[in-house]
């Protein structure tokens, strides 16, 4: 790797789009001896694994967890972060065969590698303790001697929100004696997603002091800002923050690459996809492991494409594999497999891989693009390079104005904590979900607790909706209803579209979730699966069907979504100088519209056709800021229309890097005349309905995000507006850029 | 931030104008309801001690309490004789015994029960005096813990009468107190009688048991499931297996205008609403119906184990009804019994229709096994001659044909000419299915028959002999 390293550096035509090369030195271990009060069985265990010593943040969660306390561990990738609550919860159980515990993973992946472990670790021990996956896949024969005998439960929010929890009195064994509560990934419980299991989190809280335990919560999570905070809201208890690592770590090489200006006059740059292909050849081919991390599942499958194409005279195509949610289980645990043994030589993934799946050591990785958020680049650029020898990972920049502002500005990226993981247990609409489904676990008492707002008034609606019924202090469910069944904790997971090849036959080859089926599989779209083409022949949209057939051609498909906005309430607002903001909820309708072809490798447009798809309605909460009239006046329409494109432009891709949210989670919309006061508008919303809070801190944000925007705008290197910035200018005009910096400066100037 | 009320309201009002249609409709029939019925006199909900509702006592409902609290009972009594349906209640006495290898067959399996015999013989055969027959009325489907049985019916065979009992909660409240007086009708019960009561009934109150605090244990009775043997019976023979479709064609009893189970959550809160007992009546009486059917049910399967087939119960008319008895009956030891239905049916006029098919070949797989191959011949011949009519073949018969006069009669001609229309009923079959890749290996395995039958017959008499039997079909 080194030797590579130094070959690098002398090829001139990568050195000149290298705006950043970073190392972080080799760091040693730091270690304690294993405790006294480990068992004998479980120190001879660990010596037969060569464990004879711990790392310092292995012993302190030991001794937190003695002491009694909830314990969030906070360590990068392969750092031995499974011991800090194995080591425990095997210690416990050793001593007390009733004892249970209960282990949350975010994907039933994760749990299969978890429980391979264990049983290891019990079979060195030579102990009865038994450890199950609990999940879809369970056969039910089996279910029954995991609910009396497991002494460790595996499992994810999914199944213990819709199987375990509504079933509770099959469990009582298991809530009567529950110890721990291991929560790994923590992380991933962000968004919407975090805040239904935070409410899954206190029902199990409820269910365990209904059966009189109380069991202890050893969490773990990779980098975050704020993992003790994050761990606090999840579980509701204050917790023990472990994060001084004491694993040793390889030297790391973080390069950023800028693809070069093509076109200095429109500030065009080479494509990243060409860019990071380019770089993944060069490693691949001289025989380096390496992972392509890409944003899309269409980026995912057109790298795979290119790379497979370019490599199959050395390495063959079998070696060089996608990896993305839609595959299925099996093909993705082929995959992981292929990784370890290190047959496989390269992968090209989602952040499907981000999360602590075991695909072995590898030594290069390739961002294509910024990831997203700070985390989330650690997360991924961890995948190479585990505990010992050198690894890189190349940050190749697409023209976004994000990953522009990021390249071009690395000390903010070194410089800067990780993002915040945010939920938002409290809304509404989640929170009403989990107080009826708790409400079926267990009736409400009065002076009972369940989330901050005042949970008489919801249980009062909830009756007055007739789904409970009230009793003198306590509230029944009275309904015919299992209301876990109609409640997704991952909004779109549930209702995934399957995807069907008819090419020979009928073979599901894949799946895709609510939201990604009106743009990824209309009818005639090119949906690409495993580096093959498929056209959609039919979308069933009630039955959730898509029909494809394999073709070949030279282009593929991207289609438009029109949206509709309307404010039915404004919560907060403020008037500063010409601008008035708010904030409040509002209705968005959307419905795709048109698709376009687009030509493999030159990307020019080459035609188009119409979607027919049903509307969709989201209730949501929003924030906008609009101009007032003087502000409007002073430029024409056709002016003031280019300059809020710009400044939208801008703006959607800062948002999301001060909330790290997926950029999905919010929405941009640009108004000219909006419906609700005939003003000049930019609208921000959560693509959530009833919101988790993105947009209220974003108004709160407010004045540092447009400060943000003018300093990105300021610097970026174009004439007048490029993709980097404000847009291009076929988009926003020749005058764009100043459009859009004199509407920032009026804001100022006024205020 | 806006109060938690008001964001309430504003949901209420997005969810009520998106079905906007369809609600109003429904209050408009709420409110006209409660002009016809013109009185409301306590609305059951404020979970104090009340007075009975008046119509409540009109239906025979009295308040039962105990240290739990309170909660409602009907009690009804049938003195003896009595018959509902074709069975007379009071013969429950003699047949509950009979019942004795269907209960060890459902409870052998028992884990919980230390003293559980290895044999049959060595089960305790039932009693009547033990037997409890129960049926609830719940608040949803499933077994979840938010399924709350609000009314459960129980019947017990007296040397006297059949006396049936029906608890009512007037609230959720009520429901500590309506277990605690179930759990001591348990005493001296050694079966739960119920209609799929092992994977419906009996869960939803062990739930209700365990979210009241007590615990599963080493004393709970037994069950004698029915809807096991009515299926063994009547699978292929009534349109369902429900139990109201059951005891209209089998037992004899009309039910008339009977509130359908289905409705029964609908109707309970609506009583929970308006605390109008009339809701319920129908509830309560076709509760007890169900009571019944089962107590007529008992009757019926203690006749047929106990060898009144044929007198005190009807011999089955339809054929494969009669080999699914024959088969229920060799099941649950009564050999002679199954014999003697087996032997009607041998003798059975061929009927036709692919529905004939079916018996024929499980009878000659049967008697095929126990060795008797010249009563499985005619069966299988009789088969093969429907298969060969019937839009729908199968082909096992021709197989087993084909099978026996290749290896056991080495009649090479015969086996021949029965393979080859068994593949031309495969490849019928096939046509039929469209793709189906187990067809093919059906053709592949036909195919490979031929041949070999071809090249016997030429070893033994020269060219082959073909087609001679397409013809027939």
């Amino acid at each position: 790797m080194e030797e590579w390293l130094s070959q690098l550096r002398t090829r001139k035509e990568i050195m000149e789009n290298v705006t950043f090369w970073h190392t972080q030195p080799a760091r040693p271990s730091r270690t304690t001896s294993l405790p006294e009060e480990v068992h004998p069985k479980l120190k001879l265990a660990l010596e037969a694994k060569g464990i004879r010593e711990l790392y310092t943040h292995q012993a302190a969660a030991f001794h937190s967890v003695t002491a009694g306390r909830h314990v969030v561990t906070v360590t990068p990738t392969a750092s031995g972060k499974t011991l800090c609550y194995n080591l425990p919860v095997l210690q416990t159980l050793l001593h007390d065969d009733s004892a249970r515990a209960l282990y949350l993973f975010p994907t039933k992946a994760l749990a299969q590698d978890q429980v391979a472990e264990l049983q290891e670790l019990a079979d060195l021990m030579e102990a009865d303790i038994k450890t199950h996956t609990y999940d879809g896949d369970t056969p039910p024969t089996v279910r029954q001697v995991i609910r009396n005998a497991g002494h460790i439960v595996v499992t994810n929010p999914d199944m213990l929100h819709s199987a375990i929890l509504p079933h509770h009195t099959k469990w009582v064994k298991l809530f009567e004696n529950l110890r721990y509560i291991i929560i790994d990934e923590l992380h991933a419980y962000r968004g919407v997603f975090g805040s239904h299991v935070a409410n899954v989190i206190r029902r199990l809280k409820r269910i365990c002091q209904f059966y009189g335990s109380n069991p202890q919560f050893l969490c773990a999570s990779a980098t975050i800002r704020n993992p003790k905070q994050h761990a606090e809201r999840l579980i509701g208890e204050s917790v023990d923050l472990n994060d001084d690592n004491g694993a040793p770590a390889g030297e790391k090489h973080l390069i950023f690459y800028n693809p070069p200006v093509v076109n200095q006059q429109l500030g065009i740059r080479r494509s990243s996809v060409l860019e990071s292909q380019k770089l993944a050849g060069l490693l691949l081919r001289d025989g380096i492991q390496t992972i392509v991390f890409a944003r899309s599942r269409v980026r995912v499958e057109i790298l795979l494409t290119y790379l497979q194409d370019l490599v199959k005279q050395e390495l063959g195509t079998k070696s060089i594999r996608g990896y993305r949610g839609g595959y299925l289980p099996k093909l993705r645990r082929e995959i992981e497999r292929g990784l370890r043994s290190g047959e496989i030589r390269g992968v090209v993934s989602t952040n499907a891989l981000e999360l602590g799946i075991d695909i072995g050591q590898l030594q290069a990785c390739v961002l294509n693009g910024y990831p997203g958020s700070i985390a989330s680049t650690w997360q991924q650029s961890g995948r190479a390079g585990r505990r010992h020898g050198s690894s890189v990972t190349f940050l190749v920049a697409s023209s976004n104005p994000l990953d522009q502002y990021l390249i071009q500005n690395p000390d903010y990226f070194l410089g800067t904590a990780p993002e915040e993981a945010r939920i938002h247990p409290d809304n509404l609409l989640i929170l009403l979900d989990h107080v009826k489904c708790a409400a079926y676990e267990l009736p409400f008492e009065e002076g009972d607790k369940f989330g901050e707002e005042k949970l008489s008034d919801l249980l009062e609606f909830l009756a007055e909706e007739k789904v409970l019924h009230r009793v003198g202090s306590r509230w029944y469910w009275m309904e015919q209803g299992f209301p876990a069944h109609n409640i997704s904790l991952r909004s779109a997971a549930q209702e995934n579209f399957i995807i069907i090849d008819v090419t020979a036959g009928h073979k599901v080859i894949g799946e895709v979730d609510r939201f990604g089926a009106p743009t990824l599989i209309h009818e005639e779209a090119i949906y690409l699966h495993e580096g093959v083409q498929y056209q959609v022949e039919k979308l069933d949209y009630p039955e959730k069907k898509a029909y494809v057939r394999e073709v070949n051609v030279d282009y593929f498909t991207d289609a438009n979504l029109a949206t509709e906005l309307k404010v039915l309430h404004i919560d907060q607002e403020a008037q500063e100088g010409p601008l008035l903001r708010q904030y409040g909820e509002v209705t968005v309708t959307a419905k795709p519209t048109i698709f376009k072809k687009i030509r493999l490798r030159t990307h020019e447009n080459i035609g188009s056709g119409p979607i027919h798809l049903p509307e969709e309605e989201l209730q949501t909460s929003g924030y906008w800021f609009s101009f007032s009239e003087e502000e409007t006046a002073k430029r024409s329409a056709n002016d003031m229309q280019m300059a809020l494109l710009g400044l939208a432009n801008v703006l959607v891709h800062l948002a999301p890097l001060h909330l790290m949210c997926d950029p999905m989670d919010i929405r941009v919309v640009p108004q000219v005349k909006a419906i609700h006061n005939k003003r000049p508008t930019i609208y921000f919303y959560d693509r959530y309905p009833g919101g988790i809070g993105l947009s209220q801190r974003l108004y709160e944000l407010h004045g540092e995000l447009l400060k943000e925007a003018g300093r990105l705008i300021r610097g970026c290197g174009c004439l007048s507006g490029c993709p980097a910035c404000v847009g291009p200018i076929e988009e926003v005009g020749l005058l764009g850029k100043d459009l859009a910096l004199s509407l920032l400066d009026g804001m100022r100037v006024s205020s | 931030m806006n109060g938690l009320k008001e964001r309430l309201d504003r949901l209420r009002a997005s969810a009520m104008a998106a079905q906007a249609g369809e609600k109003r409709e429904e209050t408009e029939s709420a409110v006209s309801e409660q002009t016809v019925d013109g009185v409301m006199i306590d609305k059951a909900d404020d979970g104090g001690d009340h007075p009975l509702h008046p119509v409540f006592r009109r239906y025979g409902v009295e308040v039962c309490s105990n240290e739990a609290g309170s909660f409602l009972l009907r009690r009804i009594v049938y003195p003896f004789p009595y018959r509902h349906g074709r069975y007379a209640l009071e013969d429950l006495n003699d047949c509950t015994p009979h019942l004795q290898p269907v209960a060890w067959r459902q409870n052998r399996t028992d884990k919980r029960k230390r003293w559980m015999p290895e044999t049959a013989a060595d089960y305790p055969a039932p009693q009547s005096s033990g037997l409890l027959f129960l049926d609830t009325e719940t608040t949803g489907l499933g077994v979840g813990t938010g399924n709350v049985p609000f009314m459960i019916g129980i019947g017990r065979c007296t040397e006297e009468a059949f006396i049936i009992e029906q608890t009512l909660i007037r609230h959720p409240g009520e429901e500590r107190a309506m277990l605690t007086w179930l759990l001591e009708q348990f005493h001296g019960v050694t079966h739960l009688v119920t209609y799929n009561g092992r994977t419906f009934d009996w869960p939803v109150l062990a739930n209700r048991f365990i979210l009241n605090g007590w615990r599963r244990s080493s004393v709970e009775p037994g069950h004698l499931d029915f809807l096991h043997p009515s299926r063994a019976l009547w699978k292929n023979t009534l349109p369902t297996c429900r139990l109201s479709t059951v005891e209209e064609e089998r037992l004899g009893v009309v039910r008339g205008d009977d509130v359908p189970g289905s409705l029964a959550p609908e109707l309970y809160f609506r009583y929970l609403r308006e605390g109008n007992p009339e809701h319920l009546y129908g509830v309560f009486v076709h509760n007890e119906k169900d009571v019944l059917a089962l107590a007529s049910l008992a009757v019926h399967f203690g006749h047929l184990l106990g060898g009144g087939l044929g007198a005190a119960a009807p011999d089955p008319t339809d054929a494969e009804e009669r080999f699914r008895t024959g088969a229920w009956l060799e099941q649950h030891g009564q050999l002679s019994e199954a014999e003697r239905l087996y032997d009607l049916l041998a003798a059975t006029e061929q009927g036709a229709g692919s529905g004939e098919i079916g018996w024929r070949l499980a009878l000659a797989a049967k008697y095929k096994r126990h060795g008797s191959l010249h009563r499985a011949l005619p069966m299988w011949e009789q088969a093969a001659s429907l298969s060969e009519a019937s839009r729908l073949p199968r082909l096992e018969a021709h197989l087993e044909l084909a099978i026996h006069y290749e290896h056991r009669i080495k009649d090479y001609g015969s086996a021949l000419r029965y393979a080859e229309v068994a593949l031309e009923l495969a490849r019928r079959r096939i046509a039929l299915a469209r793709i189906s890749a187990a067809g093919k290996q059906e053709r592949e395995r036909l195919e490979r028959r031929i041949n070999r039958l071809k090249r016997k017959l030429q070893r033994e008499h020269g060219p082959p002999v073909t087609g001679r039997c397409s013809e027939r079909i």
